[in-house]
This record gives C-alpha cells, structure tokens and sequence, in this order.
C-alpha cells in the first residue's frame, strides 16, 4: 500500500508543478466555457427544442469528445516514460513496491487530476440553478459517465506510457488508440449487419453518454468501463514489467 | 550479505554476463572493477532486481530477489550509476518521497532524513529544488536517498563519480563509515578508492570475473611481473640485447632513447646485476627502478590481454 500512497502523491504534486497542467486545465476551461455559453443562448430561443442545459452539454456537443481525446493523453504520457527516460524508474522499481502498486498510484493520481479538471464545470450546473430549477439527479449521472469514460481512456493512456521511454510517442499512441476505442461504437449507425450493429451498439460511447446525461443508469456501460480500465491496467503492469533496456 | 550463484544475463545475441557467481559477507565492503562495457553495471541491475537474469540465483539477505522480491528489496540501498532524481521537487520533498516509497512512518522518516542529510554533507540544500543542484549535490542526495531506511545491503554503481576532489574524501568516508556495519558492494572505475575502501576485489571483463582477492593479494601474485625502468647516458643500439642477456631478465622493452624496462622472472630482482654490468662497460646510469606490479597493472593486464585478437563486448555493447 505504501507504494500506492507515496505515488500518488508525488504524482499529484508533478502535475500541479508542470506549467502543462495548467495549459490543460485553462485550454479545458476556455473550451467547456465557450460551449456551454453557446448551449446556453441556444436554449435561450423560444424556437429551441426542451431540454437541460447540462443533457446537452454532456451528450450532444463534439467538444466534449474533443476535450477528452485532447486531454487523456496529456494527462497520462509523461506518467512512466518519463521515469523511464530519466532513468527514475531503477530507484522506483528496486524500491519494495510492485509493479501494479506503481501503476495504480499512477494512474489514480491521473484520475484526480482529471477529475480536478472537471470540477470547475460544476458552477454551471450552479449558475443554472440560480435561474431555473436543476435536475440534480441527470447531472449526477452525467459526471458518473465523465468518470466512467475517462477512467477507461486514461487507462489506456497508461498502457501506452508504460511500452515506450518517449512522452510524444506515448501521447500520440494513447490517441491513436483512443480513436477506434471512440469511433467503433459510431459505426453503428454505418452497419446493415444486424449483429454487428448490435455490438457497435454495447460500445457506442457516444450513445452511452448521451444516456447518461439524460439521467439513465445502465450498469452494462459501469461494467464494460470497469473491466476494460482494469484489463488496460494489468496490460500496462506487464509492460512496465518489461525493462529490456540497457 | 549478497549470494549471487551462476547469474547469466543476455541482451539479444550478446552476453553481458556471463556464470559471474560470487559472494559478499555481512560488513564487508567488495569492489567489482571493470573497463566500460564488461558487465558491471548489468550484473548490479540483476543483483538488485532491477533486471531480471537469463539464469542463475541472487539471494540478499537470506530473501531470495525472485521468489520475494519485496522482502529482497527492502533490504536493498541501490544507487545506480547516473543518479536519476526527479528535478521539479525539493531535496526534502523527495527524500520522504523515498521513505514512503520504503515504507516509513512520517516521525521515523523524518529523522531518518535528518540524519542522511547530515551523513551526506547537503543539510544546506535540503529546500533547493533538485533540478538546480551541481553534479556533486545530485550525487550526494541519491546517496541520502539510498541509506535512508538503514539497508542491510548496499549496492552503489561509481558512488564518487562528477564529484570535487573534497567530496570524494568526504563521500569515502562516509562509505567507510557505512561499510563497517553493511554489506557493501561498490563498482567503480577508480582504482586507488578500491585500494582505499574494499576488503575484497572483483575484476569483470566481458562478463566474466577474472580476479578475485583482497588488494594485497591480488598484488602478491602479480608480483612476479616486476618491472625494472632503466636510464642510460647517451643511445647505443647494442645495450638492449646486452640488458637482456642478465639472469632474471624475461625481455627488454625500448621506451626511448636511452630508456628501457626490464621485464622480470618471477621472484627475481636485476638491479644489482644491471649495476655491475653498466660499471663493467662504462655506461653511466642515470635510473634504476623496480616498480612493482600495482592494482592498476594488474586491472590492465588482465583485462586488455589478447582485446585485438576478439573483438571485446565494449565495442559490442557500445
């Protein structure tokens, strides 16, 4: 447990000394902040079709998708390859801790600090409840999504930081990884075949937050989140546990 | 106490180590010597669990490092040869750091990290941001890092490197003081600090170890390779077959003008003959020297022999 404990911390502190984490959480906030005014002046018009302006912000925008394939492998590239590059990693692994306490502190802290980044997208809901009533249970549900989704990305991202010593590569293989991940469920729609359909369906990431921003629960997608984020982290164990390097 | 049985390491085709089995007792301090590229670093990455071995055993402790490796490495203080640290945290920030990671409780940790401050000369720098400290500091502080929780086995890989003439006293001292009560194994490069600080030697080259012994030992049976430095006044091309004609005289290397070195028979001492000989022709001598075999002509024997003929692991490895 202590290596669970002592990297988190460090990791929690590394995030909040890089000038990066800021860049991200202010490019996240610019970019949350521009889409939730236009949903807001959207819904504004009496013409507008009915709905919370949340429902709309957590399932209907493509910013949404574009902030988490943007920030995931941001969060997440430096988190091994660094230490492997550095060469931080012969301390750390010598150290009486094991592979997947390392990875678990690494990648709970990445959680935290995604879930930071989304803290401040709270005082919309607020600000919303200052002139009309809010539905608090859909915007419960909506964050549990936002958490769901980005456990599973960012597990992914830790996969690819553990198999290579260069940040670029890790952040431009967690994306290349997170597209097919995001876009399988979208062929959903492109699919005659009745059962391929179906599951592009179970996968359609986007149907899933759509859902849940609407207040719908289905423990199908907490399953298929859990269980994929913990297969991705025991493939990210293995590969840190890899160090055929001199 | 380290038992390392028969460990092989392979990287692809190459062998890096290669069967190295040896042993380090409780308090005693080994240095394993080595040109770049012999395997020295490979076999501390296997001894300490960093790497694992192709074949073979370790034991540290009495914990095997493969079938309890937790237990192993928590008897373990390893510093690797190019301190890595992370640079964006403070000294004190990542020596607790380093206790968490073994386990400490805060009080505990926080005198152990008092008291390695202070072994390791850098108390004046515990609030510096580690990114801004000199090599020698970088050293000093991943070697705090490294006797914070009292190992029982201590492994340091070049422990005086990038360090100032006043530091490596200062850091050999400290690694006296720690052997006393450790087991202490210690690669380096540095011939007189093993010389200075180690009980036993271990010579590695191309993987293997080709001598093994306390210093003087390892002298004792060099000694026979005795070398005798001569100068004479003026160059004449007959002294050198002359020279070599005197009992004792295994050969005769020319190294100037006027200056040859006598390769001596074992046990056996030239000088007086070479005396009376330059007396008998006239010759004026101006050296006369025995120089006998040091650790570092040992070092270079044994590990630059027939290098031509084999193509070496270092230009392999490097």
């Amino acid at each position: 447990m202590n290596g669970i404990w002592a990297t988190i911390s460090r990791e929690l502190r590394a995030y909040f000394f890089s000038p990066l984490a800021y860049i991200v959480a202010a490019l996240v906030l610019v970019v949350n902040g521009l889409t939730f005014g236009v949903i807001l002046s959207f819904l504004n018009d009496p013409r507008a079709g009915i709905g919370a302006p949340l429902e709309y912000f957590f399932g209907q925008t493509v910013y949404f998708w574009l902030v988490l394939l943007f920030i995931t492998p941001v969060i997440t590239m430096r988190l091994i390859s660094e230490e492997r590059r550095s060469g931080t990693i012969e301390t750390l692994m010598t150290a009486p801790v094991t592979e997947a306490q390392v990875i678990v502190g690494k990648f709970l802290a990445a959680l935290a600090f995604y879930v930071f980044l989304w803290l401040p997208t709270v005082i919309y809901a607020v600000i919303v409840a200052r002139h009309h009533q809010v539905d608090w249970g859909p915007v419960a549900s909506g964050y549990l999504g936002v958490l769901g989704i980005g456990a599973l990305f960012l597990s992914i991202g830790m996969l690819a930081t553990a198999l290579t010593r260069s940040q670029l590569v890790a952040a431009i293989l967690t994306f290349a990884m997170l597209i097919p991940v995001f876009t399988f469920g979208l062929l959903e729609m492109l699919s005659n075949n009745e059962g391929l359909k179906t599951v592009f369906g179970y996968l359609n990431l986007w149907q899933h937050m759509e859902e849940f921003s609407r207040g719908i629960v289905d423990t199908r997608r907490l399953v298929y989140y859990a269980s994929t984020t913990a297969f991705f982290l025991f493939l990210a164990t293995r590969a840190l546990a890899v160090r055929k390097w001199r | 106490m380290i038992e390392a049985e028969d460990l092989t390491r392979r990287y692809g085709d190459l062998t890096a180590v290669d069967g190295v089995s040896f042993t380090v007792g409780d308090g005693e301090i080994v240095g394993m010597l080595g040109p770049n590229g012999a395997g020295k670093t490979t076999a501390i990455r296997v001894i300490t669990g960093f790497l694992p071995p192709s074949s073979g055993r370790v034991r540290v402790a009495g914990h095997d490092l493969f079938e309890d490796p937790v237990s192993a490495r928590r008897k373990i203080g390893y510093l690797p040869e190019n301190v890595a640290l992370y640079p964006e945290m403070r000294v004190s920030e990542y020596l607790s750091y380093r206790a968490r990671l073994e386990g400490m409780r805060s009080t505990e940790a926080k005198k152990a990290i008092r008291g390695a401050l202070a072994d390791c000369l850098i108390e004046q720098v515990s609030g510096k941001v580690i990114g801004t400290l000199s090599k020698g500091f970088k050293q000093r502080v991943g070697l705090a890092a490294t006797i914070l929780h009292q190992p029982e086995v201590l492994v340091l890989d070049e422990p005086t490197i990038g360090l100032d003439p006043k530091q490596i006293i200062a850091i050999r001292e400290l690694i006296r003081k720690l052997g006393g009560q450790r087991t202490l194994l210690l690669s380096t490069h540095i011939l007189p600090e093993v010389e200075l600080l180690c009980d036993r030697v271990i010579i590695i080259d191309r993987g293997r170890i080709v001598a093994e012994g306390t210093p003087e030992s390892l002298r004792q049976s060099w000694q026979g390779e005795a070398v005798v430095a001569l100068e004479l006044k003026g160059a004449a091309s007959d002294r050198a077959e002359t020279l070599e004609s005197l009992p004792g005289v295994a050969g005769v290397d020319r190294v100037g003008e006027s200056r040859f070195e006598l390769r001596c028979r074992p046990g056996s001492d030239p000088r007086e003959e070479v005396f009376r000989l330059a007396v008998e022709r006239g010759w004026t001598l101006l050296e006369l020297t025995l120089r006998s075999a040091s650790l570092e002509d040992i070092f270079v024997r044994l590990t630059t022999d027939d290098r031509a003929a084999s193509p070496s692991t270092e230009e392999v490895a490097s």
